[in-house]
């Protein structure tokens, strides 16, 4: 799905996602990198120390004059005094450290700053393109895979500009300074143990280029793994209900199994990766070990200079393998940013510059209207109707007719292609209006509401700012879910959807009545709403949103014909075409599809023969009154 | 207690006893093996580390000091032999820990995924899907980490720090001593720490399971969030989240670093000893060059473990509440369970003993049957009995919240009456296995649920052995067939992810369809056509009145329409059934039913006298 958009989406490059992410981050970032590089410098100060008094103070070999740090026993007192007082050479190695600790601690706060801020601006940006993401892509999409694009690849990225990137200062440093500390006490040696550097880092590259695909697998069976769980816990209704539960455990341990077992070849192999690293490290420390003594015994190098000589090299050892891994992970980073930048590529909604905010309450007009989805056949054949304001209109129609997807069309999910007809309020295009302002101007409750994981009061009142209990209240009255909600323990208060309590198909559809409602929007739409509630119900909703709102523009999908014949006008919908449209009466009178959906709904034979009285005549009474 | 919320108690401190490592001592038995195998590679490899200094001292004070090369074959030959040693201990327990780590984590999945398969409806109606899903997948692999890695690292430790003091000790008490004198301020330091970053961690992994439910929220609602216009809205109050996960990372990292430098710290401060009072020692010709230098590199190196054995502390304690949460959903015990007998006999819903089964003819008896939710306080029903024979379509009538699916749970024995019982073919339900009732039962929810897959694949999930005819004709008996027929590649076509690509009555549809073609004995219908037109629920009617011919079947539907031809009609009001009987029966009661069913027409005639 990626795919076919990625022509368009080449404007925003990797590096150029990165520095929008860096935004605000960046400073803090520099910080850090200065603050490491100091923490090198102040580490590779202590060794030097060392080196002094072990040599000139202990063992009275005449300290070096090379550069600034020959004047450091000058300051401390001169060697003669330090001899006598060596708690001048501890200080100076705890003040040493005492300063390399701060500046480490500061480089790890602002560096933590610097990431916290990076994954808030990512996150937050990622949040909001996906809010504004049109629908169609949240269809194509699967809700798994942005989640892990939105966690598990943040937190990659994160990692590798947080972690490496300022890392790779201090890595620098210390390899350079201590291969040129290491050079300058002696060459020889320190040419000996650089020549593990080239052996570690290649390798630990290709090393990690190679099993970079393995950790893929394993991450997708991963996933596989999860998405097996959270379906089987979606449909553990249905699973109960046929008895598959052998079946569901065979599948889960199936995939539980080969996921470990790619993860037991993986590790294998990074054990033995792992230990071959160490193993390197010690034998170089035996080369070292080796040659120093020979040399130091041929009087090129003292003990003191090879005790710093060993701990340089032990500092030389940590970086040379990080840097390695950091390479690997440098891929790594590389592929989850691009699975981010793959969303952040896609375009978002965006209105035109100039679009309208027109008042909404006038008639909404469908004129030659076709639709398909995409990869689907045409579904809406050349649709025309016109909803006068004020009025109350319904819509009837087969199994899959194509009535939902009229109403997305009228919100603006989805969009009509160009010469597929136009869809108008109020005389204007609805392409010209802004689309907040249409969508909270044209209020719908969808088929399958769906309930924020907040509590009832919340999850009513969500789109309108510092609304008071009165009126969600007085909206769940409305929506004859108020009564329901009370008997809660926590009445209003309760939490609801996938973080709380879970109500039932009815309660839902009522919840999100009353959502709508709070909105007062100029015109409402309810797609089959009320199927799942008992008729006696639905009647007392429509009843009170009658009394409600008189004078909205309402346009009712169901299949009950006894909510049908109260509205306005009615609209048949058959395979995507306009059947036949007309009030109730009119539609009465043809021989078509909502007489055939009346005859079966409201009469039956039985009816004429066991209760003639009040389920035949009541109908024929009305047909009178109305003539 | 089991029928408590699972995540009930969480903000409290778990309290378990000994970390609550006996919990998992079940889990861990049959690794005891590898587990041992890993403790002691691990113990031997530590033990060669530790003497690796000693070459150091040896080079210096042998060699150079001494200034010759004497026993430098032997020497190189030992150290060899030590670092061969070394790798191949290291590596075995490394592969064990690894070992430990996917093993242990494999048999906790499946002992909770195992478990899951055998709660009750009412453990699902109470825990959310998300907190489930990562008690069964993060809670374990955190788990399984704290068996594997964290012990080596806790075993690696021990050994290096107490083998280097012995050996520190051995050399120069005095020296050793001051060295360890900065291990109690360590430990102190560790303490104080933990518990400020107990907190703070915890707080994080609460934030961090709250930031990706948003995202799952705002992605799942999406069209919600939309139509409603609430993205500022929703989009602000992440960013709410979001920035109290920024503020609070920081402080973790303040602790943390401020920790690190602590301790550090204090290893700054072994070594100045070191470098002090063994400076001195030299000085006077009691220590040599060697041993000082060997001495430094024991003090440098004494810290690190300290950091590791301060993770592996805040690991275990952070570890508690996945623990904790873990056992309580293993231990869980569902309120619907088949008793050792009935497993003995009919087996359980993994090695079901279907040779043991006998068929299920239909009758179904409530015998004065009282029930109550488990966490509700309303009774639905009290001593309610009813008896449908063999064959017989039940429909259920009245407003919702009545107790029409509690009643037709019942049957399935998806909650269990609290007094009285249910009889299936004149014996308790109890008396059989759940697997085997639900073997026998068709049942179409009232919110249809597909998997994701091909719509052949949701098909063949009540019945995957059902032929290519049976298919379809169960799409032709449920009208499915012109909706399937109208998808790109018919049966092969995707249904998207829980069936979003279809539209509801679609789905209705398809569930039922997938009903029909696991050919039940009991067939329910929850509102099964809700959202499907008339005309097609009239024909899937009269093909499902040939289906059900032998049947016994139960009926929910609020269009009156769908349920006239039932051979009972059980009225329901507030838990009761207040009127039974068939149609006719009912009409000419003139009770409740009566006005439902008549009000239809009344209500044409309110609106003309409106207008
Ligand atoms: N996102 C989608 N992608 C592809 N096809 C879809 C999508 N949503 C709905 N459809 C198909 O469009 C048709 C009409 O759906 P819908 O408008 O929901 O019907 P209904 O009239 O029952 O409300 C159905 O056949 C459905 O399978
Ligand atoms: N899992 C549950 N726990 C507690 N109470 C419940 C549960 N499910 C339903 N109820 C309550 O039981 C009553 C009957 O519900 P239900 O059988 O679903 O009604 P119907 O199907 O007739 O609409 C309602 O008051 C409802 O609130
Ligand atoms: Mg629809
Ligand atoms: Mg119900």
């Amino acid at each position: 799905m990626m795919k076919t958009r990625e022509t368009k989406q080449n404007e925003l490059t990797k590096a150029g996602l990165v520095l929008i992410f860096l935004r605000g981050s960046k400073r803090w970032f520099a910080l850090a990198a200065i603050f490491t590089s100091l923490v090198s410098l102040l580490e590779l100060l202590n060794p030097q120390i060392i080196r002094f008094t072990v040599d000139s103070v202990l063992g009275g070999k005449e300290p070096d004059s090379g550069g600034l740090l020959a004047h450091l026993p000058g300051l401390m007192g001169g060697v003669e005094f330090i001899r006598e007082h060596l708690w001048v050479s501890a200080c100076a190695v705890l003040a040493v450290s005492a300063a390399s600790l701060l500046c480490r601690y500061l480089f790890q706060l602002t560096n933590a700053v610097g990431a916290e801020t990076l994954v808030e601006t990512m996150r937050n940006s990622l949040f909001g393109h996906i809010q504004n993401l049109p629908f169609a892509w949240h269809m194509t999409h699967q809700t798994g895979d942005i989640i892990q694009r939105c966690t598990s690849d943040v937190d990659m990225v994160k990692r590798f500009l947080s972690e490496q990137l300022t890392g790779i200062f201090r890595i620098v440093i210390l390899i350079v300074l201590s291969l040129c500390f290491m050079f300058g006490m002696n060459a020889r040696l320190a040419a000996l143990a650089s020549i593990v550097i080239p052996l570690v880092v290649g390798s630990s590259v290709i090393f990690h280029r190679k099993i970079a695909s393995k950790f893929r697998e394993c991450d997708e069976n991963e996933g596989k793994l999860s998405t097996i769980v959270q379906e089987n816990l979606t449909g553990v209704r249905v699973i109960r209900a046929f008895g598959r539960e052998q079946y569901e455990v065979a599948k889960f341990d199936a995939q539980n199994r080969y996921y470990v077992s790619l993860w037991m070849k993986l590790g294998r192999v990074l054990s033995l990766f792992w230990m071959t690293g160490d193993l390197i490290g010690a034998l170089q420390v035996l080369l070292l070990l080796v040659c120093g003594s020979v040399f130091a015994i041929r009087g090129e190098l003292t003990a003191g200079e090879f005790i710093a000589f060993l701990s340089y090299n032990g500092m030389l050892m940590f970086p040379i393998r990080h840097l390695g891994r950091m390479i690997s992970e440098l891929s790594k980073a590389g592929i989850s940013l691009n699975r981010i930048r793959e969303i952040m590529a896609a375009p978002e909604e965006s209105d035109p510059p100039d679009a309208l905010t027109p008042p909404l309450d006038g008639d909404i007009v469908f004129d030659h209207v076709s639709f398909g989805y995409e990869g689907c056949p045409e579904l809406l054949h050349d649709i025309s109707f016109k909803v006068p304001s004020g009025t109350v209109f319904g819509i009837l129609g087969g199994t899959g007719s194509g009535k939902s997807t009229l109403m997305h069309l009228l919100c603006r999910l989805y969009d009509l292609k160009p010469g597929s007809g136009s869809i108008s309020v109020g005389g204007v295009d609805i392409t010209k209006i802004r689309r907040d302002h249409l969508r909270k101007g044209v209020g719908i409750v969808l088929q399958e509401p769906f309930l924020f994981s907040r509590t009832i009061a919340e999850n009513i009142g969500i789109a309108v700012p510092g609304i008071g209990m009165d009126t969600v209240r007085a909206a769940a009255r409305t929506a004859c879910v108020e009564e329901t909600v009370d008997r809660f323990k926590d009445g209003f208060d309760t939490t609801v959807g996938e973080r709380g309590v879970t109500l039932s198909g009815g309660q839902k559809q009522r919840t999100a009545i009353a959502r709508l409602l709070v909105g007062r929007s100029p015109v409402m739409i309810f797609d089959d709403s009320l199927s799942a509630v008992d008729a006696e119900t639905d009647v007392k909703i429509r009843r009170a949103l009658k009394h409600d709102f008189r004078g909205r523009t309402v346009i009712l999908i169901s299949h009950r014909i006894a909510t049908l014949m109260e509205t306005d006008r009615i609209l048949v919908l058959s395979n995507g075409r306009i059947a036949e449209t007309g009030t109730h009466d009119e539609l009465m009178r043809r021989d078509g599809i909502y007489r055939r959906n009346y005859e079966l709904q409201m009469k039956s034979p039985e009816d004429e023969d066991d209760a003639p009285t009040a389920t035949v005549s009541a109908p024929r009474n009305a047909e009178v009154c109305r003539e | 207690m089991n029928n408590a919320p699972l995540r009930e108690n969480e903000s409290k401190r778990p309290r378990l006893p000994w970390f609550g490592i006996p919990a998992l001592v079940p889990f861990l038995k049959p690794f005891r093996r590898p587990m041992t195998l890993m403790v002691m590679l691990c113990l031997a490899g530590g033990c060669l580390d530790i003497c690796l200094p000693l070459f150091q001292r040896y080079a210096i004070d042998h060699f150079i000091t001494g200034e010759t090369l004497d026993t430098l074959p032997a020497f190189i030959a030992l150290y060899l032999l030590f670092v061969t040693g070394s790798f191949v201990l290291n590596y075995g327990a490394f592969y064990h820990a690894f070992f430990m780590e996917m093993n242990v984590s494999l048999e906790l999945r499946r002992a909770a995924f195992n478990h899951l398969q055998t709660l009750s409806f009412s453990f699902f109606n109470r825990n959310s899907v998300g907190y489930i899903h990562s008690r069964v997948m993060s809670d374990t692999e955190r788990i399984s980490s704290l068996v594997s890695w964290h012990v080596m690292e806790a075993v690696w430790t021990l050994i290096f720090m107490f083998g280097a003091l012995a050996i520190m000790f051995s050399i120069n008490w005095k020296l050793a001593a001051g060295v360890s004198l900065v291990l109690p301020v360590a430990a102190l330091v560790i303490v104080v720490f933990q518990r400020a970053l107990f907190h703070v961690n915890k707080k994080i992994r609460e934030l961090n399971s709250r930031i990706t439910g948003d995202f799952n929220e705002g992605i799942t609602g999406a069209r919600t969030i939309k139509t409603l216009v609430a993205a500022e809205r929703i989009c602000g109050d992440f960013m709410k989240d979001t920035r109290e996960m920024k503020r609070t990372s920081i402080l973790g990292m303040h602790f943390r670093s401020l920790f690190t430098a602590t301790v550090s710290f204090a290893s700054s401060l072994a070594l100045a000893i070191v470098l002090w009072r063994g400076g001195l020692l030299t000085r006077e010709g009691v220590m040599e060059i060697g041993t000082l230098s060997m001495f430094m590199s024991y003090a440098i190196s004494m810290m690190e473990p300290f950091f590791w054995i301060s993770s592996a502390v805040s690991e275990l304690i952070a570890a508690q509440v996945n623990i904790e949460r873990f056992s309580r959903l293993v231990n869980t015990a569902s309120d619907v369970a088949d008793t050792p007998e009935v497993t003995e006999k009919y087996g359980d819903a993994f090695r079901p003993k279907r040779e043991n089964w006998e068929p299920l003819h239909g009758d179904v008896e409530f015998r004065d049957v009282s029930f109550r939710y488990p966490d509700g306080d309303e009774t639905i029903f009290e001593h309610f009995s009813l008896k449908v024979p063999q064959g017989s379509s039940v429909a259920l009538v009245g407003e919702t919240g009545a107790g029409k699916s509690t009643l037709v749970n019942l049957v399935c024995r998806f909650f269990e009456p609290t007094a009285g019982q249910i009889l299936i073919d004149g014996r308790d339900v109890r008396e059989r296995s759940q697997l085997w009732l639900h073997s026998h039962i068709g049942y179409v929810l009232q919110t249809p649920y597909l998997f994701s897959g091909t719509v052949r694949e949701n098909l063949l999930y009540g019945n995957p052995d059902a032929t290519e005819e049976q298919i379809e004709l169960a799409i032709k008996r449920v009208s499915a067939d012109r909706v399937i027929a109208r998808m790109g590649s018919g049966l092969d076509s995707q249904v998207g992810e829980c069936g979003d690509l279809l539209s509801t009555g679609e789905k209705q549809l398809i569930s039922f369809a997938r009903a029909i073609l696991a050919d039940p004995r009991i067939l329910v219908l929850d509102e099964a056509t809700s959202s499907v037109d008339t005309v097609t629920e009239k024909m899937i009617q009269d093909a499902i009145s040939e289906v059900t011919r032998g049947r016994t079947s139960f009926v929910i539907a609020h269009r009156l329409s769908t349920i006239r031809s039932a051979d009972m009609i059980l009225v329901m009001k507030d838990g009761r059934v207040i009127e039974h009987g068939t149609h006719a029966e009912l009409m000419h009661a003139r009770g409740y039913y009566h006005s439902l069913y008549t009000k239809q027409f009344e209500l044409e005639a309110v609106k003309d006298l409106s207008v």
